[in-house]
């Protein structure tokens, strides 16, 4: 607590040493209230784009965690970070970037440790049924990541750079261009740590010992986390033309290295010096797309290419000082892709949207090297390729100012197999109109087809698996109200619940390797709610909102085993409440933000026991920050402080994964005036 | 979030007499492997005893245990460590680190004991007195991305060893000289090995899996004569079944694996058994042993592998005795005479 005073009051004296003439900043996280047909019945948390910019040392797994209601399962800054909305599982959230999905075809699913803050302009939640206005197979939801042009005049460059604990450096850039006609934009960020944060290792104890090798004594060691160094560098280059004649034309191309080593567990008695465990990425995202507003009617085209090539090493000190691997694993992921989408609106009253994407992926994956019988050698792993299609059709009619209804009709092939057709049906109706009270429902049927790696990784893969399929209906309310000229509130409640049948889960064998399986029929249900206000007074603004959910996620599969003591239970990993606030005052030049996380205690096993060795017992998480901008005759300049676990909280995520206590950054940010 | 306080229990009451280890693996990369105790007298079972002894985590895959010199030696996998401990108390006496995957010890003497690894061309050779790698064997034929060695044991001065992972040999170590003296070609991936009462040894492979570049076979129970080193007899399976786990029992004349079922065989049969000792019942057979003073046999239930496995206690004539919950995963086990 010391010490995180002493630096709040560096901090305070910083800014308070600093110019006088100021900008505000508008603070964070609103929910947006606004209903335009596309969204009759759709159960959607938008996070706005100021709220992006200013959380720029984060990730998008760092804002969903403190701004909605989705479970965030992380190891740790740079190392695999899911989304899971619902209680399903990460590969049941499908992840769009600009209208494409960037789910890994191989994984199933997302890692939100590599989707940088600072690269989505406007980023949004459709939870459960919703999803399937915009893409199939998110039994839980679905997240929509996007970049925008900044319509800007003239010339800007920004840069910011940050330091922080644990040798930690953070560097954003962006120089952008516009006028009338062109949007150019080029951003980058690198982040840089060893990691190596310290904390009480309580899985094992380090022994004392006498000159004739007796324990005379024991203790938990205070260790540093080991093997976590991170070295991640993005680019981002964006480019806009709006020739003048109703279309626009952009191009998006994110280029994604990292070097990650993946940390230790806390029950591993090697040393870092005897072996490397490292894995690097290099991802290529290229978007061009053409789109064109004409009277009643809007399309867009868009086609691109995604290539992401990973590496996983595990060497070991072969006894001469040199790393040998033990595991070599290669994996090559091509994916072009092509997209088409119209929207016709022939009356106010009515909207018909269709739309259609194409992809087809090329994998390679090598996971070993091999002497094979003969003498000769060989590599274990796949080649193959897979083409899907997703395309759906929907009309969205509002008979009424006060009732909305809407039908999707989604239909997908992968491979050679097509899913059922998928059906959602919406519908909203306005209970009151001075709060803006709108009850809204929905129910769909969705399908999510197993992974490459489901199928083919060897060894392992299950070509006889069988798609997931789920069965969801959603209820729920959503009010906005303004209540004076100074004070704004807005919230919505849903009740939810899903049948998941043939819920694929990867499983060991007798054989030594694990093997993915349909084995499970799950019904999550439960409540997820938010809260937003806003209070602006002369010189101050308060503004706070917090998500509560409760999501019970109920295994209802047959026994197994008539020693089977899951049936009934909650599934693992998987907490039944979580709940986040943020909130911020703005005072004249100054903006302080507190951040609060809750998750309940989590199971690790299927039966729901809790045992001494399988307990994540539940957690708080507070963050603050502390910023302030100042403008001088050459240059906008900012300056931001933030703490966080600001409790210095000994917690986990994962078992046997050791989370950091209470560290800092501090980050100062130029923008210059041309 | 609360910690336990690493407060510990004294077992000293429980350990009385005759009682069997299980070692139960945990779920890999979750830390959560743990070591059970059943006193097979007073029929009660005490869980996480390391734990509860030590105030602190077995680790990651618990994968075989031994009893040498009233000391129980504990391999954990990818903790790359070996726990020395107590055999009354669980309590840990010691360590030996710098290992890289270990699989399983073996004692050549007081001073020495073999070690072998997983993702390593190399057996450890280990000193338990003063817990120190003091060397290696060598394997032909293995880079450490291949290499997978696994179960020993011992004739004369020989130590005998089933390599597995994409291997298909048994290796013949000399102990005096710490060398590889012979090598003979089974089928693919010999997952065990016994040596029966004959000095005949066993193996059993899993015949790989479909779409190995290394091959994909039927499996087979091997009978294996220990002087000769040669193939004495080749038991074969149905291609896709999946045989692992030979046991013996006490007086080494009874063979016991698991083929989804639990099969029993005597030593001396010419012919598979056509009917199992144990038919699976909607069961998850994955680890099994045999009582070696009473022929009982123990099996063991990993369910769904994300809970309290289940222990089943048959008689030789497979009437159940006895059940049990332990940990997760219980693969391995480990018996102790009183």
């Amino acid at each position: 607590m010391k010490r995180l005073l002493t630096f709040v009051c560096a901090v305070l004296f910083c800014a308070a040493m600093s110019a006088q003439d100021l900008r505000l900043d508008v603070p964070g996280v609103t929910v947006l209230s606004e209903r335009p047909m596309k969204s009759i019945g759709l159960h959607e948390t938008r996070l706005d784009t100021t709220a992006l910019q200013e959380s720029i040392a984060l990730s998008m797994a760092d804002i969903l965690t403190y701004n909605t209601s989705v479970f965030v399962k992380s190891h740790g800054r740079a190392t695999l970070s899911t989304v899971a909305f619902r209680g399903t599982s990460p590969s049941h959230t499908q992840v769009t970037w600009n209208g494409i999905g960037i789910n890994s075809p191989m994984l199933g699913m997302t890692d939100f440790s590599t989707i940088p803050a600072y690269f989505i302009d406007d980023a949004a939640l459709l939870h459960g049924t919703s999803s399937v206005n915009l893409t199939g197979g998110g039994l839980g939801g679905a997240v929509r990541l996007a970049t925008v042009p900044q319509h800007l005049e003239g010339t800007r460059v920004q840069y910011v750079q940050g330091i922080g604990s644990f040798g930690t450096a953070d560097e954003y850039l962006r120089l952008s261009y516009g006028n009338d006609k062109w949007q150019l934009s080029t951003r980058a960020v690198s982040a840089t740590s060893p990691n190596r944060y310290p904390y009480r290792n309580r899985d094992k104890k380090e022994n004392i010992y006498d000159d004739t090798h007796h324990i005379i004594g024991q203790y938990y060691p205070k260790e540093k986390n080991r093997s976590g160094s991170f070295n991640d560098l993005h680019l981002l280059q964006e480019v806009y033309y709006t020739p003048g004649d109703g279309g626009c034309w952009g191009g998006q191309v994110w280029y994604f290295a990292s070097n990650r080593e993946i940390p230790l567990l806390t029950t591993d008695y090697g040393t870092t010096s005897d072996f490397e465990n490292r894995q690097r990425e290099e991802t290529l995202r290229s978007h061009f797309s053409y789109t064109r507003n004409g009277g009643q009617f809007k399309t867009e085209a868009a086609a691109g290419y995604m290539h992401t090539w990973m590496a996983y090493d595990y060497k070991r000190d072969a006894g001469n000082g040199i790393l040998t691997p033990m595991t070599r694993s290669r994996s090559t992921l091509h994916t072009i892709y092509g997209q088409a989408e119209t929207e016709y609106s022939p009356h106010h009253e009515w909207l018909f949207t269709a739309d259609v994407t194409a992809r087809q992926h090329f994998v390679r994956s090598v996971d070993k090297n091999i002497i094979l019988q003969d003498g000769n050698r060989a590599v274990v792993g796949y080649d193959k390729g897979r083409f899907e299609l997703s395309g759906a059709v929907s009309g969205k009619w509002r008979p009424t100012p006060l009732t909305g209804l809407s039908v999707v009709l989604r239909e997908e092939m992968y491979g050679d197999e097509w899913a059922p057709l998928i059906p959602a049906l919406f519908a909203e109706h306005v209970i009151a109109s001075g709060w803006s009270a709108v009850l809204q429902a929905s129910v769909s049927r969705n399908y999510r087809f197993p992974s490459l790696n489901d199928l083919f990784f060897l060894p392992g893969g299950n070509p006889a698996l069988k798609p997931e399929s789920g069965f969801t209906w959603d209820v729920g309310m959503t009010f906005a109200r303004d209540l004076s000229d100074k004070l704004h509130l807005d919230g919505n409640v849903n009740w939810f619940s899903s049948q998941i049948d043939d819920w694929i889960l990867w499983l060991p064998t007798t054989k030594g390797f694990f093997s993915p399986r349909n084995v499970r029929k799950v019904h999550a249900y439960g409540i997820e709610s938010q809260l937003h206000g806003r209070w602006q007074r002369p010189h101050v603004t308060w503004d706070l909102a917090g998500n509560f959910s409760w999501t019970p996620s109920v295994n209802q599969s047959d026994p197994v085993s008539p020693a089977d003591q899951s049936v009934g239970k909650q599934l693992p990993y998987v907490p039944e409440r979580s709940a986040s606030v943020v909130g911020q005052m703005i005072l004249k030049k100054w903006n302080f933000t507190y951040k609060w996380c809750y998750y309940s205690r989590r199971h690790t096993m299927s039966s729901n026991d809790f045992t001494l060795t399988g307990q994540l017992p539940a957690y708080f998480m507070s963050d603050i920050s502390l910023s302030r901008s100042v403008s001088v005759r050459w240059a906008d300049l900012s300056f931001r402080a933030s703490v966080e676990n600001l409790f210095d909280e000994e917690y986990i995520s994962v078992l046997a994964h050791p989370m950091p206590g209470i560290h800092y950054e501090f980050f100062i940010g130029i923008t210059p005036r041309w | 979030m609360e910690w336990e306080d690493g407060r510990t229990e004294d077992f000293r009451d429980l350990t009385q007499g005759e009682g069997l280890y299980i070692l139960c693996e945990g779920n890999f990369q979750y830390g959560n492997a743990s070591l059970s105790y059943y006193n097979t007298g007073t029929r009660r079972v005490e869980n996480e005893v390391f734990y509860r002894a030590n105030g602190m985590k077995l680790g990651d895959v618990a994968q075989s245990m031994v009893i040498r010199g009233g000391v129980g030696w504990v391999v954990v996998n990818n903790s790359h460590v070996i726990f020395a401990i107590d055999l009354k108390t669980f309590k840990e006496i010691g360590r030996i680190t710098g290992l890289t995957s270990p699989r399983y010890i073996h004692f050549v003497s007081d001073t020495k004991a073999y070690v072998t690894q997983i993702w390593d061309n190399r057996i450890f050779i280990v000193n338990p007195e003063t817990l120190e790698v003091t060397g290696h064997i060598l394997c032909p034929d293995m880079t450490m991305e291949s290499g997978s060695t696994e179960q020993m044991v011992q004739w004369g001065r020989y130590v005998y060893v089933n390599c597995w992972s994409y291997q298909n040999r048994i290796l013949k170590i000399d102990t005096e000289t710490d060398e590889i003296v012979g090598s003979l070609t089974v089928g693919i991936q010999p997952t065990s090995l016994v040596m029966d009462c004959r000095h005949k040894l066993w193996t059993v492979t899993d015949g790989g899996y479909e779409g190995s570049p290394y091959g994909y076979e039927a499996p087979s129970l091997y009978r294996i004569d220990a002087e000769t080193f040669a193939i004495e007899r080749q038991f074969r399976f149905k291609k896709g079944d999946a045989p692992s786990e030979v046991q013996l029992n006490g007086a080494g004349d009874t063979l016991y694996w698991i083929n989804d079922d639990i099969w029993r065989m005597d030593v001396r049969s010419e012919a598979l058994p056509a009917q199992p000792f144990l038919p699976r019942r909607g069961t998850l057979y994955y680890g099994l042993t045999v009582h070696p003073d009473n022929g009982e046999v123990y099996v063991a239930d990993a369910v769904d592998y994300q809970q309290a496995g289940m222990i089943y206690r048959y008689s030789p004539q497979c009437v159940r005795r006895d059940s049990f919950y332990v940990g997760i995963i219980p693969g391995a086990f480990c018996w102790k005479k009183p």
